[in-house]
């Protein structure tokens, strides 16, 4: 039997109602439908007053949450496509972004974000948006790339005591597929090593940890070894593995779904040039999606975000110098 | 200003503690806001100072119905009678426009964004509307844990804030959820300089009410009296499980938007409507006539209003603000989330 | 008693000044707390300055119609203790008269900040810097990379210590494994340390060395030189009529003796040149100044003084710097040719080759006369100085040697 990411988000849910009463999921669509990805699907039957239908209200669904938790509640709140967080905007990074540092108490609310391209979902629900929440202070940005950290990242993140983006991907939901959830259970802030390597790092997190890992894999008949870093979250962003990683290849190339100008990758060649630049034999890179929306039509979809093919040109370019 | 036609019969059911209680917090309000707007003029306060001048009917009436302990009461700007009556302490005022490390916000934020989230009086955001939402959150979480029954949740915002399209998402979701929320709008004539006008094209703001499918009261806000009677019957309304409730309040804003403002775009034939009637001198009156106080209990809790101001002024005054140096710069309650 | 500030407020968020329109007070005078005391306008609004507690007037600092920033001390009330403590209010430090600061107030006062009067725009700048750098390439034989470069650093290295190793990377370039691998390779080796001299001529060698440098020599016979010489006393050494020559000849070239910065020669701005002196592991360069208008005898009396303060290591470094080119005389070694380094600073480099008597054919005797001559060896960088150049200048010098009274 095997278990697909979206399995272990709704596992996830489902044990984390089970074992405290404090969980309750609101969204648009979660009830009785079970959710536009059915993340919730039959939730609603076991737990009818802790899954509830939310109205097409974004701002005031993330404002509800944190009145709930300010209550001692610990809300998931399920943002049906991530690219609809810009109407609750303000009351992510206004109201529960600054909600501790002014009054000194946490708002556990977790926002789960359905993030990232399919093929033919267009402009508006193909979007990534770890790189905006991350700029704000007081949230905290996960970006799961496999079943084990969908399912543990969630938990963790329900449990953290404060604001959680959870970016969970929508291409990885059905296509990601494991035999079982793993035992271990790394904790939210560590990077991990997913395929060591000697020449070259890519560091990224999300769905591109699998492109990466295929781009490293037709290289690897080449005699070329790429070291592959996934962040897990990219608030805290582990800066540290990062690093090291660098020093054993002296090679990076930060790679992510996000547009280009700024954010995570930005970010990541800011920090490893700052700390590390003695430990670089090459100028760090960086790959993103292209800076327009993203397209609707599945072959300019394709282009327009990073693939093994795009990350193996790079990753040459980065060899090459 | 007018001394028009005021009810003079006293309402059976309003207490006339309770009644003589909301009149002194909007006194002490206004000895405060005063003192609050003298320390701004003097240099002493940064920033701005939001005075609720003439809002104090409608303002202390929501919280002195509110209990606290038990109900939640989120206050916006103009909310100083509302917080006293709700008994927010005047330390927590005088600390937080002094900027004192003591105090509930300790320096990070300022003025009228203050509030003590875990005893049922959030700290308002500058962004208008969203408090509806949060108290409606904070109503849900009690209705999942089962402690809803006898509960109201309360918020004050100004008739600019209708216009935000949190304020819609926030109503209708309350009353998607029937949960006991009460929101109170000041429509005070003008959002800063902008009249209402500009502002929304309906006759009244009470219209709205049919349409949001919530129960709808309308009042003349400058009318102690009256404000007492309405905000009593929708807070009562909610808390037997009559779902949200809109008050509409009209009356005008007698101060500017902050102290920086002189209000000088307010018309004087505005000022001298009943609209600009001063609700303080009207609630004089009505209690002086309903024979509920007299001009020496009056003159008492002026003073006692007086004292008690320049003693948390005082206090607040002679404490120290935050240190940069020992400030943990931390936005998040766990550590090491922020690398 | 205590001393109570009276400060413009800020009054609205953008506000940096106000305007007094009215003083409500006079020197003297009794107030109460939270009496409206100064009339001020904004250009947003017209509003009052209040006091911070009740007291008595002591000092008015400012006057009706004029502009102060947001924070100046506008004047001082004096309170008793007993007003202090009821109201709080802050205090400019207790019972000083003067702790008064001019314009601007007490900084002392933790509760007041204050402000300058404006900000004035700075006006733009033309950048000290410009046009683009040249591109540096990423990869090949010269590149090396910041990690490259930190494990040299470690190990002290410089990039020439690295040119005897082959480069496996892009382009040839170096790696921090080859550079390993060498460095094993050559540890069982027998060594020494280098002295801090031979390590600041290394510097300078390597530093030259990044030019495209060529050498020419040129056979000039000396006995004229040589003859004149021995009949003067004391005699001047032979280096020094060749450094003479060469400043004369330089003067009247002086573009051959320039060093090239991006577009431009920077010609000399004197002829003051070094001569080469062989100390203990090392060579040192004292420079003799304006050496075209002295003549040898002149220079012989200093040259003596800077070649033994030289070989007793005491040269000042003052008189080993600004010279704008080197005669180097290594015939002192019987070598009868060599191709000499310029500093890294100066373009040329004259050296004097061994004086060998050698027979040549006379047709003026109709036999075989010994002759003594020896070989000017020009080293130059080609960038500044061609082939032709440097022969012509050569020609200069050694006909110069023949008239050796003029020098």
């Amino acid at each position: 039997m095997s278990l697909t990411y979206i399995d272990a988000i709704h596992q996830a849910q489902a044990e984390l109602l089970r074992d405290d009463d404090s969980v309750f999921l609101y969204g648009q669509d979660i009830g009785a439908f079970g959710g536009a990805f059915k993340a919730t699907k039959g939730l609603k039957e076991i737990y009818p007053e802790r899954v509830l239908d939310a109205p097409i209200s974004e701002d005031a669904m993330i404002g509800l949450s944190v009145g709930a938790a300010i209550e001692g509640m610990k809300p998931i709140i399920e943002m049906q496509f991530a690219d609809f967080s810009s109407v609750a905007f303000n009351q992510l990074v206004n109201q529960a972004g600054t909600h501790y540092y002014r009054t000194g108490v946490p708002v556990p609310i977790t926002v789960r974000m359905p993030c990232g391209g399919t093929p033919g979902s267009g402009p508006f629900h193909s979007q990534m948006i770890e790189s905006l929440y991350g700029h704000y202070p007081g949230l905290v940005v996960v970006t799961p790339a496999t079943v084990s950290d969908a399912y543990h990242l969630l938990k963790q993140s329900v449990n953290l005591p404060d604001p959680v983006i959870f970016c969970e991907h929508k291409f990885l939901y059905r296509w990601l597929k494991s035999e079982k959830i793993e035992e271990t259970n790394l904790p939210l802030s560590k990077a991990r090593i997913v395929r060591s390597g000697k020449h070259a790092t890519v560091v990224t997190y999300s769905a591109m940890v699998h492109e990466a890992v295929r781009a490293a894999e037709k290289l690897e008949k080449e005699g070329w070894e790429i070291e592959v870093v996934d962040l897990r979250s990219i608030k805290p962003l582990d800066t540290d593995c990062v690093i090291s990683s660098v020093a054993r290849t002296g090679r990076l190339l930060a790679l992510g779904e996000s547009f280009p100008w700024g954010g995570v990758t930005a970010e990541v060649v800011s920090r490893v040039v700052a700390e590390g630049f003695h430990l670089l034999d090459a100028p760090p890179m960086r790959l993103n999606a292209k800076d327009t929306p993203i397209p609707y039509h599945p072959d300019l979809w394709a282009a327009h975000r990073p693939t093994p093919e795009s990350i193996i040109q790079k990753l040459r370019e980065l060899l090459s110098l | 200003m007018s001394n028009g036609a005021f009810p003079k019969i006293a309402d059976p059911t309003l207490e006339p503690e309770l009644i003589r209680r909301c009149y002194q917090s909007m006194i002490t309000s206004r000895v405060l806001e005063s003192k609050l707007s003298s320390l701004y003029k003097a240099g002493k306060i940064v920033g701005g100072v939001y005075l609720g001048t003439g809002q104090e009917a409608i303002s202390g009436s929501l919280g002195v119905l509110l209990k606290r302990g038990r109900d939640i009461f989120s206050p916006l700007i103009r909310d100083q009678a509302g917080r006293i009556a709700f008994e927010e302490d005047l330390l927590d005022a005088t600390r937080t426009y002094l900027g004192s490390a003591q105090g509930p916000m300790r320096g990070r934020d300022g003025n009228v964004h203050r509030g003590r989230p875990l005893e049922g009086m959030p700290a308002m955001i500058s962004h208008l509307g969203v408090g509806l939402s949060l108290v409606t959150g904070m109503l849900l979480a009690r209705r999942l844990k089962g402690a809803l029954t006898g509960v109201v949740g309360g918020t004050s915002v100004g008739d600019g804030a209708t216009s935000t399209g949190s304020f819609h998402e926030g109503l209708n979701m309350a009353a998607v959820e029937k949960l006991p929320l009460v929101v109170v709008v000041a429509d005070n004539q003008f959002a800063y300089s902008t009249p209402r006008e500009r502002q929304f094209a309906c006759k009244s703001l009470l219209e709205r009410a049919a349409g949001y499918g919530v129960s709808g009261f309308e009042v003349d806000g400058t009318d102690f009296i009256a404000c007492l009677q309405t905000v009593k019957q929708a807070v009562d309304s909610a808390r037997a499980g009559g779902g949200p409730q809109l008050v509409v309040a009209r009356l005008l804003r007698l101060c500017g938007h902050g102290e920086h403002d002189d209000a000088s775009y307010v018309p004087p034939e505005l000022r001298d409507s009943n609209l600009g009637r001063d609700c303080l001198e009207v609630a004089r009156a009505q209690l002086l006539d309903m024979g509920m106080v007299t001009e020496s209990e009056i003159s008492a809790w002026q003073d006692e209003a007086t004292e008690r101001v320049q003693e948390a002024v005082a206090i607040a005054q002679k404490e120290r603000g935050p240190d940069p140096y020992q400030e943990d710069w931390r936005a998040t309650s766990t550590s090491g989330m922020q690398s | 008693m205590p001393q109570v500030p009276i400060i413009m407020p800020q009054l609205g968020e953008s506000i940096a000044e106000a305007r007094i329109v009215r003083l409500n007070i006079s020197v003297g005078d009794f107030v109460k707390g939270d009496q409206e005391i100064i009339e001020v306008e904004t250009n947003k609004a017209t509003m009052a300055v209040t006091t911070l507690c009740g007291g008595v007037i002591t000092e008015i600092r400012a006057a009706e119609g004029v502009d102060y920033a947001v924070g100046t001390l506008l004047g001082v009330l004096e309170a008793t203790e007993e007003e202090i403590e009821r109201t709080g209010a802050p205090t400019m430090g207790p019972e000083e008269k003067t702790p008064i600061k001019d314009e601007g107030g007490d900084e002392e006062n933790l509760h007041f900040r204050t402000s300058d009067q404006s900000y004035e725009e700075p006006k733009l700048v033309e950048p000290s810097i410009k046009g683009l750098p040249v591109p540096a390439g990423m990869k090949g034989a010269n590149y090396i990379s910041p990690r490259m470069r930190a494990r040299m650093d470690d190990l002290g290295l410089r990039g020439a210590d690295i040119s005897a190793i082959v480069g496996s990377g892009a382009g040839g370039r170096v790696t921090v494994n080859d550079l390993e691998s060498f460095l094993e390779y050559v540890e069982e080796w027998p060594h020494s340390s280098a002295s801090s001299m031979r390590l600041s001529v290394a510097d300078a060698m390597r530093r030259s060395w990044t030019r495209p440098l060529a050498s020419v020599g040129l056979p000039v016979p000396l006995d004229q030189v040589l003859e004149y010489r021995s009949r003067q006393t004391p005699k001047p050494g032979l280096t020094l009529y060749v450094l003479r020559a060469f400043a004369i000849a330089l003067s009247e070239e002086p573009a051959t003796a320039g060093f090239l910065i991006g577009e431009k020669i920077v010609h000399p701005r004197a002829y003051d040149i070094g001569v080469a002196v062989q100390v203990e592991d090392g060579v040192m360069v004292p420079v003799l100044r304006d050496v075209d208008k002295m003549s040898v005898s002149e220079l012989a009396v200093r040259y003596a003084e800077l070649v033994s303060l030289a070989r007793e290591r005491k040269l000042p470094s003052e008189d080993a710097q600004g010279g704008i080119a080197t005669v180097t005389n290594f015939g002192t070694f019987g070598l009868k040719w060599g191709t000499p380094i310029p500093l890294p600073n100066e373009t040329l480099i004259l050296g004097l080759a061994a004086g060998i008597k050698t027979p040549k054919w006379s047709d003026e005797v109709g036999a075989f006369i010994p002759v003594t001559e020896t070989e000017l060896c020009l080293t130059f960088d080609h960038r500044v100085v061609d082939g032709g150049g440097a022969g012509m200048l050569l020609q200069r010098v050694g006909q110069l040697l023949q008239t050796p009274e003029n020098l």
